[in-house]
């Protein structure tokens, strides 16, 4: 299946003040998002993840490079494009006097809908998205929540093949973005649809994304799934053995699955590519040579490592 | 290009501006109290002048101009505006919308309420101070008010212009800009009272020959022998240049960002 979007080469720079020399946003941003995964857009706050996201949604314009959107030109063929795709950005926005069922009308309308077909899809929404209750509440007096949901179920009303999701949870209590993320990983697992979200939100990649790619002073520094990530990074679960006197002495960097070691006074600590398959064995041959740990802690991988590895 | 699609889209920005019309008070206070406020105070003045007939219709048709002009091309201007002050900019953008769409359906709005202000503009006129509304004829009246809106549209685009060029603040320059345009066209006065060079500009106005074409029916003779064909040339000619201008600005507000700033 060819891929929900191909870029090469992105760069984009953004004029500050009337005289100061352009300022480079991305630098050369090549990536490719396969079709109905969710694919997440890491980095820190100014790397470009908004800019990135804009550009392949036509809101923006790259300066140089090649970005091609399901299968279409996302220059040339932008207006063809627009009718395939939805966006949604952190902090919802709508026209604040319109109640939730005109904001949606009005965005279903932009899309050609209509009549019966539009009256259709603006109650199925509300349905899905379990606003039906506050369809008669103007913009201005829904709650955080409510307005992000509103937002979500924005992006569905042209039923699109790729949705672009910008900081979704961003502002959002704890609980809220919980409820979205959940939201958010329904729909792609009930409908197929392909997700390109960009967070800041380590958790959120790792809990909602298929992929990643890091984004870092515009260039996409790595792109995989998290396990190849952290393979390739030579990152992963962090296994702390404390003995009651010296560890046992053995090359601990050639039992299976283990990364690094390092070993001290009385403890090993071991970097292995996944602790639920190497631990048993592990232990199990430490208690054959008579030396059991007198404890044994255990530190799941997570995106914190990876993006610390990519950061420095 | 299914026709049905392509009205639902130019739909949705005429009934998004119906509904804020019928929701916001202040809207219909706009539409109704500076059209009072303008036709009592220049109709008064004509009366404390002791003017006759015709000279009080020459200047009751500039106040009534003035303010169809002004209601009609509201619409247009905030069309863009709605989605600036709400940061909501992306929804359309994003959307398979053209500039059109945009246009010809808020504009569609504003020729409704620019047509109940000339209405009843020219009813008051009638009933307080006694100009009279029909003698141009049906024909002489439906021309002159398309000429209006045309009028409208050119000043609504030139808003929208500023705005996707300079952001919301330049709504401020573009209303002065329509106010500049009256107070050369000779909305008052004929412009042969305007010094030699600014009667040069006015004639390149539209406005000036659709106010000339229709107080011919009142009593004072047309500059020239077309005022209608050069009106209408004109219209046309600044109304392609606005919208290309405003396609121009539109690429230029996607290339440099300045869609994504208006939108947060």
């Amino acid at each position: 299946m060819p891929a929900a979007i191909v870029a090469q080469g992105v760069c984009k720079s953004f004029r500050t003040g009337w005289f100061k020399p352009p300022q480079a946003v991305l630098k050369g941003v090549d990536l490719e998002v396969p079709r109905g995964g969710i694919f997440g857009i890491l980095g820190p706050n100014a790397a470009g993840k908004t800019t990135l996201i804009s550009i392949l949604a036509t809101l923006l314009l790259p300066d140089a490079g090649r970005v091609e959107v399901l299968g279409l030109d996302a220059v040339r063929q932008a207006h063809l494009l627009r009718q395939r795709i939805n966006l949604a950005a952190a902090g919802a926005q709508f026209l604040w006097c319109l109640s939730v069922e005109e904001n949606l009308a009005f965005c279903g309308r932009l899309y050609g809908l209509g009549g019966r077909r539009l009256r259709q899809k603006v109650a199925e929404l509300l349905e899905l998205f379990e606003l039906t209750e506050h369809r008669r509440v103007t913009f201005d007096n829904l709650s955080t929540g409510l307005k992000q949901r509103l937002a979500l179920a924005k992006t569905l009303i042209n039923d699109p093949e790729l949705l672009f999701l910008d900081e979704p949870t961003s502002g959002l209590d704890p609980e809220m973005a919980r409820h979205l993320r959940e939201e958010i990983a329904r729909l792609n697992r009930e409908t197929g649809l392909t997700i390109l979200l960009t967070t800041h939100n380590l958790r959120e990649a790792e809990l909602l994304c298929h992929e990643v790619a890091f984004l870092r002073e515009g260039v996409l520094a790595v792109h995989g799934s998290i396990p190849e990530l952290q393979a390739r990074l030579g990152l992963g679960d962090r296994v702390r053995l404390a003995f009651a006197g010296p560890p046992p002495p053995m090359d601990y960097r050639a039992l299976p699955g283990v990364v690094s070691a390092e070993v001290s006074d009385s403890q090993v600590t071991l970097v292995v590519d996944r602790a639920d398959l190497r631990l048993a064995p592990l232990l199990a041959l430490l208690q054959q040579n008579g030396s059991p740990p007198a404890s044994v802690r255990l530190k799941e991988a997570d995106l914190e490592d990876l993006y610390h590895e990519i950061a420095h | 290009m299914r026709l049905p699609t392509e009205w639902h889209r130019l739909w949705a920005f005429a009934a998004r501006s119906l509904i804020v019309n019928r929701r916001n008070v202040f809207a219909v206070f706009e539409m109704l109290f500076w059209p009072a406020v303008a036709i009592l105070s220049v109709g008064l003045l004509t009366r404390f002048l002791h003017l006759d007939a015709d000279t009080v219709s020459f200047i009751l048709i500039g106040a009534v101009s003035m303010n169809t002009i002004q209601i009609a091309q509201l619409d247009l201007s905030y069309s863009l505006l709605y989605d600036v002050w709400s940061r909501s900019l992306k929804h359309a953008f994003i959307a398979p919308v053209r500039l059109a769409h945009l246009i010809l359906g808020a504009g569609l709005v504003g020729l409704m309420r620019g047509f109940f202000i000339f209405v009843v503009m020219g009813v008051v006129s009638q009933i307080l101070f006694g100009m009279e509304l029909g003698r141009p004829g049906v024909t002489g009246l439906v021309l002159f008010l398309a000429g209006l809106f045309l009028n409208a549209a050119i000043i609504g685009m030139l808003v929208l212009l500023l705005v996707l060029r300079f952001g919301h603040r330049a709504e401020v320059a573009a209303w002065a800009f329509s106010y500049l345009v009256f107070l050369i066209c000779g909305l008052y006065y004929p412009v042969t009272v305007l010094p030699q060079g600014v009667q040069q500009v006015a004639w390149l106005l539209p406005l000036t020959h659709f106010l000339d074409y229709f107080r011919q029916f009142y009593g004072f003779p047309a500059s020239s022998a077309h005022p209608l064909l050069y009106g209408f040339s004109q219209s046309l000619l600044y109304l392609a240049l606005s919208y290309l201008g405003l396609g121009l600005v539109l690429h230029r507000a996607r290339s440099r960002g300045t869609l994504l700033k208006l939108s947060s």
